[in-house]
């Protein structure tokens, strides 16, 4: 079996030394440490799943006393959530690719093309990222109310193309791309939006791969908007009902540690799928391009 | 000849900006849709009494007066910052830290990288709920029940003013670290590793690597993020409401939780929240000012 | 000889109205033209009980037959002012909405509740408000804008297995409960001592802490001469927080933690649910709560309806009271005088009308046989209606679905009817900002070992006076 390439400060001819493999050694040992504080208290919240309301109030075990899928199946059935999944998946998509090609396009705006007078709007933009947003959202509301875009998927899935980090990462990733292979575009005759799909977007995956698991953990994870636009409609995601069930007190404790672990399945799913294209892609780039 | 040259470029140059800036107009609507436009509407909130979300009168800075004035704005403020000291001392370096160690490792660095990013995918909401019940005092909190294994007695961690704030930072720090160090491999990924090869040969140690090729290669990252991490702490809110609701009497009352109670615990009272809003705004704004200040000077010095 | 003297008002007060108005007998159409629709808050989530869906599904089955042009759209909303407002001012507030009783005057204020005075009088139950509730949901100029949904009487919650396990029991086999605050903090040492739980559940977080806070206040003796809150002269609203009798109540609470111990470990972030919860699962063993939760612990969080009883809250040494509360519905700024219609018989079916009829008498039942089945205490609800008839009659279904031993009950119920404890309704204004400021005095004293009882009071008093200042005494 072939050994993977070092890429690391570490070179194969320092392994000759004692003390650097006793520090690699340790190395590991506390990147499995790291494995172990990042893992355990997932998989605590799915041992607490297992128990009942005594059980979880009363009991001192880590572990439950029985492993009864039959608990979860009945908070699946009592919380519908299967079609608040499919809400959400709906939800994560629009998002994505609205983040990807505005954020992406207001980028490369700022990072390569640099129009006149583009140095306001991106001092804006570094602007909007320090304003703090929860302020603005009854506006941003009543902003939507007044459109009619309520219970409705649309303004969710827009919001996500307004996103100061997502422009500012596109935007310091596009201005390290070299100055050279884009003037050689623009003297071969290509226009901006050509340059941007033929040059710019075939070398941006790595960034494109950070913003998209970025966005997909973002409106995954979200609620408070989603919960004012989608409220009470069948349109509810996943966070908007576990929110729900947060501020209601009939759903007891255990039920809510089911309801956390049902929230917790599809974005480690999507993320290990994510999780692949990015690192063949951090790997394969490089510097070089 | 040479000046009609020069406007036929300069034509060009202005045909290839108005191209440009019709490729940021979409973005840019939708900025101004979800972010300007309310953000505006809120500066002038604070100008104003408000009656819900109506502005009854132009008041000036009596909003501003009347909030400062307050002994939980300065218990609100002085927690904030405490909540961005602790998330420097536990949440700045432990990012590169592992972004280093992980780095280094041969087999297994996708496993690794996959297990330090799976805490930032989880849900905020979902990930609050969880350590709720790790740090529950009840004799069933998790670190309860594992201190106990090592005869410690039941302790009540909530309820402790003066550890509040460290645990909430330790609970966000566990949700963001991995992905914090995620950037900082990207970043680090830029390093050509024959960069090493050759200092190796040229007889550098794996220190004198680390601090001379490998953290230079990510000082201006960990600038920005720094200015990042600041930003989003001086913001929390979400976490101690949920959390503590802002107890024990107040201890983990942050800013941005006083301006959501003013908004909608019970007063309504928009211009005030307002108010809140833009102090933290300002206050963010000096902090970035001379964080760009010390910036240039560092750069002038390279 | 009581229960018969029930069934016979029930049956009078059958005939009665029967004789008095031709009655619609369910599927009967009462109004084919009456074309609207209304959403309709509070509507039981997927995760309510079976027996509780099936309920709300037949009341939609029946305003379907009476009323078969109005679209009833079932809304899971559940108020709070923070979510109400956005709503109300967007446009998409449900039709109808339980807000608690702090609420409304705030709401009629902001001119953000629809008023339904024509469609009470269309019905004729104008006159049949209590005239606390009229004060509690009209405008100044007697206009109505909402109606009691229940009324409360806060008590306190045991979980009889503890109070048997520390061997707090009479010889009736009942428990022996507290009947003073002082009684409280011993029988509550007792419990931690011979159990090793809790001996009470205090939810000290949020505004809760100092809701409770403020009748054992009273308690104290903060009425009055000394009351909490109150109107000057001039008509300035005053708050006192530092008479002898505040600091003693709130040197009680200290006690409760330091000199007694027996708090549940995190109070300070301890909600109502929460608090259920530990006494449902004999984590403490008794809790400051109403009549109108006894379903919480019982069939939401587990504990047998047989370990349960409710008790009056327990006297101070300066006064005997129990806060009175209950919830309302309200309705949509924007409503219709047809959908005002429209609300006010779905009110009707759901039997929140003081009236009588086959199908109100049957939803009662249906009610009832629910609460039974999902093992919730079947016990009597304290009437926002001035109706005696209705009540006596409403009384006599409540005995024939009766699951619990009712001298778990009685003295609870007994204390209120006998006038032995004094039925008191919130301090007047702003109540939700002084028990958050109450609250945090509350978390400071079970947090800080020997903190300054009156320094704090003194604070938080000052903070509220800005807050009254700011909010009413300054227009």
């Amino acid at each position: 079996m072939k050994q993977p390439q070092r890429t690391g400060v570490i070179r194969d001819y320092d392994m000759h030394s004692a003390s650097v493999r006793v520090g690699y050694a340790v190395v590991i040992l506390l990147c499995i440490l790291m494995v172990i504080l990042a893992v355990f208290p997932i998989l605590w919240v799915i041992l607490a799943g297992f128990k009942d309301l005594k059980e979880l109030i009363a009991s001192t075990s880590i572990f439950p006393q029985s492993y009864d899928l039959s608990r979860f199946a009945t908070t699946w059935a009592q919380l519908g959530i299967a079609k608040n999944y499919l809400n959400s998946l709906i939800s994560v998509v629009g998002s994505v690719i609205c983040a990807l090609v505005f954020n992406g396009l207001l980028g490369y705006g700022l990072g390569t093309l640099k129009p006149k007078g583009y140095g306001i709007v991106k001092r804006l933009v570094m602007l909007s990222l320090l304003m703090p947003t929860t302020i603005s959202i009854v506006p941003l509301f009543m902003n939507i109310q007044k459109l009619g875009l309520s219970n409705s998927f649309v303004p969710l899935w827009l919001s996500y193309g307004a996103n100061a980090m997502y422009v500012i990462l596109f935007v310091q990733f596009f201005e390290s791309l070299p100055a050279s292979i884009i003037e050689a575009s623009r003297i071969d005759g290509c226009n901006p939006l050509q340059i941007f799909f033929h040059i710019v977007l075939p070398l941006s995956k790595p960034i494109c791969a950070v913003v998209a698991i970025f966005a997909v953990n973002a409106a995954w994870s979200d609620f408070l908007l989603p919960y004012l636009v989608l409220r009470g409609g069948e349109l509810q995601t996943v966070m908007v009902r576990l929110f729900v069930f947060s501020t209601d007190q009939t759903v007891n404790a255990d039920a809510m540690m089911r309801s956390v672990v049902f929230s917790m399945i599809p974005p480690i799913i999507l993320f290990f799928i994510f999780q692949k294209q990015l690192t063949e892609n951090t790997v394969s780039v490089g510097i070089k391009g | 000849m040479s000046g009609q040259n020069a406007r036929t470029r300069s034509r060009a140059r202005l045909a290839e900006d108005l191209k440009s800036w019709m490729i940021m107009l979409p973005g840019l609507i939708l900025m101004t849709f979800f972010i300007w436009e309310p953000l505006l509407e809120s500066v002038r909130m604070s100008l104003y009494k408000t009656r819900n979300i109506e502005l009854v009168r132009f008041i000036g800075l009596d909003n501003f007066i009347s909030v400062v004035g307050k002994d939980d704005f300065l218990q609100a403020l002085a927690n904030t910052f405490s909540y961005t000291f602790w998330s420097l001392i536990i949440g700045f370096a432990l990012p590169v830290l592992l972004a280093l160690l992980i780095g280094e490792t041969v087999r297994g660095k996708s496993f690794f990288r996959t297990a330090a990013y799976l805490p930032n995918m989880l849900p905020g909401l979902a990930v609050i709920i969880l350590w709720s019940s790790f740090f529950s005092g009840e004799k069933s909190g998790v670190l309860n029940i594992l201190l106990g294994r090592l005869g410690i007695p039941q302790q009540s961690y909530l309820t402790r003013y003066e550890w509040v704030i460290p645990i909430i930072i330790i609970i966000s720090t566990w949700k963001g670290a991995g992905a914090t160090a995620l950037i900082y491999m990207a970043g680090m990924a830029g390093v050509n590793p024959e960069l090493y090869e050759a200092a190796a040969i040229d007889g550098a140690t794996v220190w004198q690597r680390v601090f001379h090729i490998l953290l230079p290669s990510i000082r201006k990252l960990a600038g920005t993020l720094l200015i990042l991490q600041i930003i989003s702490v001086f913001q929390i809110m979400y976490e101690p409401m949920v959390l503590t609701k802002g107890g024990p009497d107040n201890a983990s009352l942050s800013l941005m939780q006083l301006m959501w109670q003013y908004a909608f615990g019970g007063s309504m009272n928009y211009g005030k929240a307002s108010a809140v809003a833009v102090i933290v705004t300002l206050i963010l704004l000096v902090m970035t000012a001379i964080y760009s200040y010390f910036n240039r000077k560092e750069s002038d010095w390279d | 000889m009581n229960k018969l003297i029930r069934t016979l008002a029930l049956t009078l007060a059958l005939c009665c109205l029967t004789a008095a108005s031709p009655l619609a007998l369910a599927g009967e159409v009462i109004d084919a033209d009456l074309t609207c629709s209304i959403t309709l808050g509070n509507w039981p989530a997927d995760t309510a009980p079976e027996a509780e869906k099936a309920l709300f599904e037949g009341y939609k089955a029946t305003m379907a037959k009476q009323y078969p042009n109005v679209t009833l759209i079932p809304d899971y909303y559940s108020y709070t002012l923070s979510n109400y407002v956005p709503m109300a001012k967007g446009g998409t507030a449900p039709s109808i909405f339980q807000p608690p009783f702090t609420d409304p005057q705030l709401l009629i204020s902001q001119n953000l509740v629809g008023d339904v005075t024509d469609a009470l009088e269309a019905f004729g139950v104008l006159d049949k408000f209590s005239p606390s509730y009229v004060e509690m949901l009209a405008d100044e100029n007697g206009r109505i804008y909402g109606l009691p949904r229940d009324g409360y009487v806060l008590g306190m919650h045991i979980n009889i297995e503890l109070f048997r396990e520390a061997g707090l029991m009479t010889e009736d086999g009942l428990p022996k409960y507290p009947t003073t605050l002082q009684e409280l903090a011993e029988y509550g040492q007792i419990i931690k001592e011979k159990t090793g739980k809790a001996g009470l559940v205090f939810p000290a977080s949020e505004t809760y802490g100092g809701w409770l806070f403020t009748n054992i206040a009273w308690n104290f003796g903060c009425v009055g001469e000394s009351a909490l809150e109150y109107q000057d002269e001039d008509g300035r609203w005053v708050c006192n927080f530092t008479s002898p009798e505040c600091v003693a109540a709130m040197e009680y609470m200290r006690d409760l933690r330091w000199k007694y111990d027996i708090l549940n470990a995190d109070a300070t972030t301890t909600d109502w649910a929460s608090a259920h919860s530990l006494l449902g699962t004999g984590e403490a063993a008794m809790n400051f709560a109403a009549d109108d939760s006894v379903d919480q612990p019982t069939a939401y969080k587990g504990l047998p309806v047989e370990d349960f009883a409710l008790i009056p809250f327990p006297a101070g040494d300066a006064g005997r009271y129990a806060l009175a509360g209950g919830t309302c519905y309200m309705f949509a700024p924007n409503i219709t005088k047809d959908q005002g219609i429209a609300l006010m018989a779905y009110l009707k079916i759901l039997g929140k009308l003081p009236f009588l009829d086959d199908d109100i008498i049957a939803g009662m039942r249906s009610d009832y046989a629910a609460k039974r089945d999902r093992g919730a205490s079947v016990i009597p609800a304290i009437s926002a209606w001035n109706d005696d008839e209705y009540n006596a009659a409403k009384q006599a279904i409540i005995d024939e679905f009766s699951n619990v031993d009712m001298r778990l009950y009685n003295d609870f119920f007994d204390s209120i009817s006998e006038g032995t404890i004094t039925l008191k309704s919130e301090e007047p204004v702003f109540a939700q900002q002084l028990y958050r400021e109450l609250t945090a005095v509350i978390q400071r004293m079970i947090t800080r070992e020997g903190a300054d009882v009156l320094k704090a009071l003194k604070k938080a008093e000052e903070s509220f006076q800005e807050y009254l200042d700011d909010e009413i005494n300054d227009i």
